[in-house]
């Protein structure tokens, strides 16, 4: 059973905590030190290229791959009929290198391993393919029509057997009970992470079978588990797999799963003997990297005279691609907010994610909540029109309060929404600005996210060993992992206030799975409650350590002495303190002496979801609400963001500029998915796989974004945080589409929010 | 593995050498901004780069006996921080202002732009209506080449083998005149036009248009005058109205096309949009530059 203890916040106010410490990371990035992926090179390596599908569905005929193995230079070429078949994703649809048949452009149906990366991209040319072409389908309407093309044959059926439903209350009481209801479809576009660092891993064997895989994860041990897994097929059961995690490039969710490029680089270093290297190009990256699903959305909504909710109806199709990957679980996800944003009782949400010849989908920042957001808050909005009443109003009715259980049976702790509406409200000057309708518009919109994990595993825990050595200076070695969000800081910044040292004096190690203990990954927006928690209570542990033995030696109460400024002092006597690296010399340099090495292993107080699909799945819920102010030009249909208000209750800001900073990128990302983010592909194919044509926000495009941090001091988190990475990219979307729909009286429910889309709906608004 | 070898002439006659030695093997290099990025997508395959930014006539703005001569391999940077070409071409300072970002206007040039015959080149539409005469240079000696005769097609030109575009000589515009080119592009920064329109308008003191030019890119195959819509404004009062008209009939002459990255109808209806808009703000340059005089 996880354990949970007080943060204790005594001896006056927090010295490291609450401080705006730049990130510790960012010096070496911005100089050019940061050792990625594409930095590491190791004796012997060579360079591995993967040949990719030339239709979205084929059969394939045969593979020469004679030519390219004469090429000088060439060492291994491999296909999947002179290697052993390794399936990847959770429920193993994907053979790493492809047989028989072709699902998708991306597909893998050979790769090469060569002296030069350039020899291994000539040598994939030489390889020849003989296709014969099959019908595809691209629509997951389509896919799911009698007759259509099969995807996978042997599943019998192109709709994936996970039959995501959720049921809460009675949706037909809620029905009945309702004066004003809403029925409306959304739609949401295939969009992708864009890491500035492309994918790529390099893969090890040693002269006793063991593997070392140097890759920038966000799941070391999860990702050692899969590979741990394909060592049977390679005969190597039982050998050690070492996962060292190399800086990451950015992860937004897309290195949350193991993908076929991984196992395909094991297999080269496996049969040339030598250390193997591969990474994407960016076009590669752009249509071989998963991306966040497309959704298509019917919601309703109902709610009494007075504006109370009384119930939800979501139905959705998700295209799932060829291949299932994670993207396939993110109804799991979108629950939250249709079960948990607002106070509703009555709710039925059924999902169903189909196969098509499309690139498959995997994990992204909010994972699924974005979309099932923009579906509920865009129509809350509709539903609080058609009812008569102002959309704050509505929502300040509807609000989540703290200690409430909600239909999902989440224990919501902490709960700043009230903060949260009641700042946006007065920030973007609510009462004044809206509702003119000549072009200018506000729009709001709330959200929540898991803020203390999420059990997905049966384990959500992450682990720390801390030590601390001669001269006082102290080592975390810590399994959370770092892609940006500045776990590093923060859990530095965690330790130093626990031990009363300072912030240069910790060193963060999150890097090997040979030095740390288990993590279940960066995702859920769980780094810094679980793996903060995690070095809090080894801190913590260190510390009662080092008093037990200043206790004796200055011969003061234990009780009486704590830590700060790298000294013991005493609360009873101002005349007793001692140097902490002295203090940690005498523990060291005497009879029977000892270093300060202590582990922890975290694990939240939650369970996992029910067959139902309830139960208090995180330790805490992040809540925020989105502001924005827009001018569109009616003639152009540009949107312009006059103004952009976050407020996110982040239970406490352990670091105001990392928050800051998470605020602002989450809405630079929430931005570009709601105004230009798309991944055009025509039959399977991507169009627009590239910086120029699959737009993202530039430095000229961004607003300035107004930060509102809430602090409501959350009784599980460390020191009263709670996670924030993935909450400010959720409600950006509907905050906009109910901006514009304020602005002009227009109603735009498919993302990207176009010019060409607003346009349209003008014209079809005069029309009408 | 492909091999590239990169040549570095001092002069005219040099680059000619090499380009006749070479053939059709053989590539000139500008800024690189669009070559090196097809060199490495493999759809340009050239075995020999012949760069330009050592000669040293090809690096100059020069303004003297009422033309204004830009050298072919003059940056966008450049010409963005030129106070004459702002103060008397305007229209050319609005086309590099948003053009790529400062580092992609530190490298890339107007005869890299122009020679390109990329339809959404941004300095395209401007020279056009500037009625520029672009000046080439070979083996068979110097032409000058009107450059709406220049484009040909989308990446088609009249430069011939072995010939390098000189420099871009641009006639003064009449007194009173006023200038805009608006590009109409999603991003601020980093991305291609949608719809580049340049107007170049001269009124009399009583606001009756005297002569109008309209050059639009991405509006068909290549960037061209709106003669009808020109004709249709000239001796007519500058009102927002009669813009509009003629905005109406510069659709009438043109031909975008879909493409994934927007719709003919879309670049249509910005056609309609943004010729008023472009002439607004021409005029109001023209009143800006008459309250300074």
């Amino acid at each position: 059973m996880a354990k949970v203890l007080e943060p204790q916040i005594k001896d006056g106010q927090l010295l490291k905590i609450g401080q705006r410490v730049p990130k510790l990371d960012a010096w070496d990035k911005v100089q050019g030190r940061t050792q990625y992926i594409h930095d590491v090179k190791l004796p012997r390596m060579l360079y591995g290229k993967i040949l990719w599908s030339k239709y979205a569905h084929a059969k394939i005929v045969s593979i020469d791959t004679t030519k390219a193995e004469k090429l000088p230079g060439v060492r291994a070429v491999i296909t999947g009929y002179n290697t052993p078949e390794i399936r990847v994703g959770f429920i193993k649809d994907n053979p790493v290198l492809k047989k028989d048949k072709v699902r998708q452009y991306r597909d893998e149906v050979a790769a090469v391993a060569a002296d030069t990366a350039e020899i291994a991209a000539e040598a994939v040319k030489l390889i020849d393919v003989v296709y014969e072409e099959l019908p595809g389908v691209f629509d997951p309407e389509e896919a799911m029509q009698e007759g259509a093309p099969l995807i996978h044959e042997e599943k019998g059926s192109n709709v994936l057997k996970l039959p995501w439903k959720m049921l809460c209350g009675d949706v037909e009481e809620g029905r009945k009970k309702a004066d004003f209801i809403v029925e409306e479809n959304y739609t949401l576009p295939f969009v992708t992470h864009c890491c500035l660092g492309t994918s790529g891993c390099i893969a090890q064997f040693h002269a006793n079978g063991n593997l070392t895989v140097y890759s920038p994860t966000q799941i070391r041990y999860l990702a050692q588990k899969d590979f741990q897994d394909a060592m049977k097929a390679l005969g190597l059961k039982g050998k050690r797999v070492q996962v060292i995690q190399t800086a990451i490039g950015g992860g937004f969710g897309s290195k949350l799963d193991t993908y076929p490029f991984e196992f395909i680089t094991i297999l080269l270093a496996h049969y040339t003997g030598r250390p193997v290297k591969l990474v994407y190009t960016r076009e590669e990256e752009f249509f071989a990297s998963p991306g966040r699903q497309p959704v298509r959305a019917k919601i309703s909504q109902g709610c009494t005279k007075e504006g109370k909710l009384t119930f939800r109806d979501v139905d959705m199709i998700l295209d799932n691609g060829a291949y299932t990957s994670w993207g396939a679980t993110t109804p799991s996800v979108m629950m939250m907010p249709i079960s948990s944003l607002y106070q509703v009782e009555n709710i039925r949400y059924v999902a169903k994610c189909v196969h098509t010849n499309n690139i498959y989908s995997t994990a992204m920042r909010g994972y699924g909540n974005p979309q099932a957001t923009f579906a509920i808050e865009s129509q809350i909005d509709t539903l609080a029109e058609k009812a008569g009443i102002d959309p704050w109003e509505f929502r300040m009715l509807n609000r989540n309060k703290p200690g409430e259980i909600t239909p999902q049976r989440f224990e919501i702790g902490s709960c700043g929404m009230e903060e949260c509406l009641v700042a946006v409200k007065e920030k973007l000057q609510w009462d004044e600005k809206r509702g003119k309708g000549n072009g200018r518009g506000v729009g709001i919109s709330s959200l929540i996210h898991v803020g203390g994990g999420a059990r997905i595993y049966k384990s959500d825990g992450t682990g720390t060993i801390l030590k601390l050595d001669d001269y006082g200076k102290v080592t975390v070695l810590t399994s959370a992992s770092d892609m940006g969000q500045g776990s590093d800081t923060v859990l530095a910044q965690i330790v130093a206030e626990e031990l009363g040292v300072e912030i240069e004096d910790v060193e963060v190690i999150m890097k090997d799975t040979n030095l740390e203990i288990w993590d279940a990954g960066a995702h859920a927006s769980r780094s810094t409650f679980v793996g903060g928690n995690s070095a809090l209570y080894a801190a913590r542990k260190a510390k009662e350590e080092i008093l037990e033995f200043a206790a004796g030696m200055l011969k003061e109460p234990k009780e009486s002495l704590y830590l700060r400024d790298r000294m013991v002092y005493s609360r009873n006597n101002a005349e007793v303190s001692m140097a902490l690296d002295k203090l940690l010399r005498a523990i060291h340099f005497r009879t029977n002496g000892r270093q300060v090495v202590v582990s922890e292993f975290y694990d939240p107080p939650t369970v996992m979801l029910d067959r139902e699909m309830k139960g208090n799945f995180s330790a805490a819920y992040t809540y925020g609400v989105h502001g924005v102010e827009v001018e569109v030009d009616q003639e152009t249909g540009h949107i312009k963001i006059l103004k952009y208000v976050i407020a996110m209750d982040v239970g406490r800001a352990l670091n105001p500029m990392a928050v800051e900073g998470q605020l602002e990128g989450g809405c630079a990302q929430g931005l570009g998915y709601s105004l230009m983010e798309e991944l055009q592909l025509d039959k399977g194919k991507v169009l627009n796989g590239n910086f120029l044509d699959y737009k993202i926000l530039t430095f000229p495009d961004m607003p300035n974004i107004e930060s509102v941090i809430v602090e409501t001091i959350d009784e599980k988190g460390p020191f009263g945080a709670k996670g924030i990475g993935e909450p400010p990219l959720v409600g950006s979307a509907p905050a906009i589409a109910n901006a514009v729909w304020d602005a002009l009286g227009i109603r735009i429910r498919d993302l990207p929010i176009t010019p060409e889309r607003i346009v349209a709906a003008l014209e079809a608004k005069k029309g009408s | 593995m492909r091999r590239l070898t990169y040549h570095e002439p001092e002069s005219l006659k040099d680059a000619f050498a090499l380009l006749e030695g070479h053939g059709e093997t053989a590539k000139l290099l500008a800024g690189g901004t669009d070559l090196i990025i097809e060199i490495k997508q493999e759809t340009k395959t050239p075995d020999h780069l012949i760069s330009l930014r050592c000669i040293p006539e090809l690096q100059d703005i020069d303004y003297s006996n009422g033309e204004l001569c830009i050298g072919a391999m003059v940056t966008h940077r450049m010409i963005e921080q030129s106070k004459l070409i702002r103060e008397k071409f305007s229209l050319l300072a609005d086309a590099v202002d948003n053009l790529g970002s400062v580092q992609v206007r530190n490298v890339a040039t107007i005869g890299g732009n122009i020679c390109n015959g990329a339809p959404s080149a941004d300095t395209a539409a401007p020279v056009v209506a500037l009625g520029a005469k672009l000046v080439l240079d070979g083996p068979a000696g110097e032409r000058q080449v009107n450059v709406e005769e220049f484009f040909q097609g989308p990446g088609k030109t009249a430069l011939a083998a072995g010939e390098i575009l000189r420099a871009i000589r641009i006639p003064t515009l009449p007194q009173g005149a006023g200038s805009c080119y608006i590009k109409h592009s999603r991003r601020k920064a980093m991305d291609l036009p949608l719809l580049g329109i340049a107007v170049i308008i001269v009124p009399d003191d009583n606001m009756v248009c005297q002569e109008a030019r309209i050059a639009l890119s991405l509006a068909g195959p290549i960037p061209f005058r709106a003669k009808k819509a020109e004709a249709f404004v000239t001796g007519k009062p500058l009102s927002r109205e009669i813009w509009e008209q003629a905005a109406q009939v510069a659709v009438s002459e043109s031909n975008p096309r879909t493409s994934f990255r927007t719709t003919a109808d879309y670049r249509k209806k910005m056609i309609c949009a943004l010729i008023p808009r472009a002439a607004e703000t021409a005029l109001r340059r023209v009143n800006k530059a008459w309250m300074k005089g």
